[in-house]
């Protein structure tokens, strides 16, 4: 089988091979490649894939895939590809005549402008005669010389020549910039990550996805875009709603996909009015648990359950029920994010259609994570858990799918981790409470600033204290600085 | 797809009776391979009965046997369950009256404290 050479994306690492399965399987295609030969650290991977034809397809919504080349050679200087290259002559022909260009590729590298016609030339013995169009050529050879990630090294290591299958379609990450979207909120997910969800979701046409904790409604979207037909719900029915023409409803005019977003009803959903249907009402649920840092987690019901009410209450001067009252809004109580994750899967066992997918975040305390902290149900099989560091936290999005009937009985599988907050017990999830040890952080961080600069007035008095203040600065300028470049780079 | 979902409301809490609606019709692209994934899925006769309470007769009773690839049915159905919103109004339980209100055309199901 002929081989491809991937170039993917140099970021979300994680998610780069959990995409490429996904998008094997949304679009039927037989895909090969050397496990061994995968590193987070490099962008190339080799795959064996049937035709050029078969290979295109993968990239009909990639996000983490920039382009596929149908491989012509490879070695580890531009003379030893030249030699593979020229090993296939057969290859030629058929490009003799086709109108191409020629585009000098280089990763973790540079090859000045004026080097790079003297390293085209050298690949004249092709023999196309074909006209040269850099605007529009029927035909793109590539040759592509791999530095590796390591900024220290000068020398490229790799070098490979191929014939361009095509680009991903990294372009929808600026159609869906939320930078760009008329309504957004303060948890609205990046436009990447939402679409890289749609496609761990198998979204298509035909498929009913739903977002149980839909806020601004950025899946609805993303999911919707690739064909599928989208309904959100949330507790919260003001972030639906939005603020005057801005709302999930505006963002749909703005992507022109009102068709496709079916509703957003308000509720919570533990208490979901959706019908119970034997062989699953939904294909998909792609969701963002709020795991209570900027929006916490609510559910119906008060905290203090020996005051919550049983019967209905009269409102205060009214003569009516207080529920009866249009602006009735019923008491909440917080939402442990261990219980968000184990109903969402059990909600997931019940409402998904085999061979449906979950497809959600989870945050968690690096520390604590291990692979057991996720919820288990014999129905559904874990496909993905891909992680986003933030160094003492990160989020991982986790992919399931279903691949059993539920028999209405088996409930989750034991959590492993320890569920009691007991610091003495063995070990807690690496979710559980999690908001507030994500504020500990931050506590943590500050009691060690505060040390420093008791420290630093110790040695040099209040210039010290001063020189230390601008040290924070520096770093912190710095970060911003990396933040930026990092920004820059990906787009 | 909707039924009540208050504490203790188990029977006869299907189909919500929609009361006092303000319909919209607004075109969308047909889908046909939704409309049949979702044939197996919509409660048929609830969908008729609701929809003859709002003059909506152009559903046939029973479900025609070559629904799937039917196209005049798909297109009613396509009429009905994507073209068809509702802007206001209220679903009601047949069996314990809980009002669920539609404004803007979104359902607010939340229940009440005391039917939690």
């Amino acid at each position: 089988m002929p081989l491809f050479l991937i170039q993917f994306a140099q970021q979300h690492e994680e998610f780069r091979l959990p995409e490429l399965e996904a998008l094997a399987t949304i679009e039927n295609v037989q895909m090969t490649y050397e496990p061994s030969a995968y590193s987070l650290e490099s962008p190339f991977l080799i795959v064996e894939i049937e035709s050029a034809e078969k290979a295109a397809l993968l990239l009909n919504r990639a996000i983490l895939v920039k382009t596929i080349i149908e491989l012509w050679g490879q070695g580890s200087s531009w003379d030893e590809l030249i030699e593979r290259v020229k090993e296939h002559p057969e290859r030629w022909p058929q490009y003799l005549q086709t109108s191409f260009k020629f585009l000098v590729v280089t990763f973790g590298g540079t090859i000045e402008m004026k080097d790079k016609p003297a390293i085209i030339n050298r690949f004249a013995f092709t023999g196309f005669m074909g006209k040269i169009d850099l605007k529009n050529p029927e035909e793109e050879f590539q040759l592509i010389a791999d530095y590796g990630i390591d900024p220290n090294v000068h020398v490229a290591h790799t070098f490979y020549m191929g014939r361009l299958v095509g680009h991903g379609k990294r372009e929808l990450i600026d159609k869906f910039n939320v930078k760009k979207r008329k309504y957004i909120g303060n948890t609205t997910m990046d436009a990447e990550l939402s679409l890289i969800m749609a496609n761990q979701a198998l979204c298509g046409p035909g498929k009913l996805v739903y977002d149980p904790f839909v806020g601004t409604g950025s899946f609805l979207m993303t999911c919707a875009h690739f064909g599928a037909m989208t309904v959100g719900s949330d507790i919260d029915g003001r972030q639906i709603r939005g603020k005057g023409k801005a709302s999930i409803q505006s963002n749909c005019e703005q992507y022109d996909l009102k068709g496709r977003v079916l509703d957003a009803l308000v509720f919570d959903v533990c208490h979901a009015p959706w019908r119970r249907f034997k062989g699953g009402l939904f294909d998909a649920i792609v969701t963002d648990p709020p795991y209570g840092v900027r929006a916490g987690a609510k559910t119906l019901g008060r905290k203090d359950v020996t005051k919550q009410a049983t019967e209905p209450r009269m409102a205060v001067n009214e003569g009516v029920f207080a529920h009866t009252l249009p602006d009735y809004v019923p008491p909440t109580k917080p939402y442990e994010m261990s219980e968000v994750v184990a109903d969402l899967l059990m909600f997931a066992v019940k409402n998904l259609t085999r061979g449906g997918r979950l497809v959600y975040w989870l945050p968690t305390v690096t520390e604590d994570y291990t692979i057991d902290d996720l919820p288990t149900h014999p129905c559904m099989e874990l496909v993905a858990n891909c992680e986003q560091a933030f160094g003492q936290w990160s989020r991982r999005l986790i992919t399931m799918e279903k691949v059993a009937d539920w028999d209405g009985e088996t409930g989750l599988g034991l959590p492993t981790g320890n569920m009691n907050k007991s610091t003495t017990g063995p070990k807690s999830q690496g979710h559980f409470g999690f908001r507030d040890r994500y504020f500990a952080f931050s506590i943590v961080e500050n009691a060690r600033r505060k040390k420093e600069l008791k420290e630093a007035f110790a040695k040099g008095g209040a210039e010290g204290v001063a020189a230390c203040m601008r040290a924070f600065e520096e770093k912190k300028k710095l970060e911003q600085q990396m933040k930026e470049l990092q920004l820059q780079e990906q787009s | 797809m909707l039924q009540c979902h208050v504490k203790g409301c188990n029977a006869n809490n299907f189909p919500l009776e929609l009361q006092e609606v303000v319909l919209e019709q607004e075109e969308a692209e047909m889908n046909e391979d939704f409309l049949r994934n979702m044939l197996t899925k919509i409660e048929y006769d609830a969908l008729v009965a609701t929809c003859l309470k709002l003059d909506i007769n152009d559903l046939p009773a029973a479900i025609p046997a070559d629904a799937a690839y039917n196209d005049e049915f798909l297109q009613i159905l396509h009429r009905v369950i994507l073209e068809t919103h509702i802007k206001s109004g209220k679903m009601v339980c047949p069996n314990c009256q809980h009002n669920y209100i539609i404004r803007d055309g979104i359902p607010n199901m939340l229940l009440a404290e005391h039917e939690v």
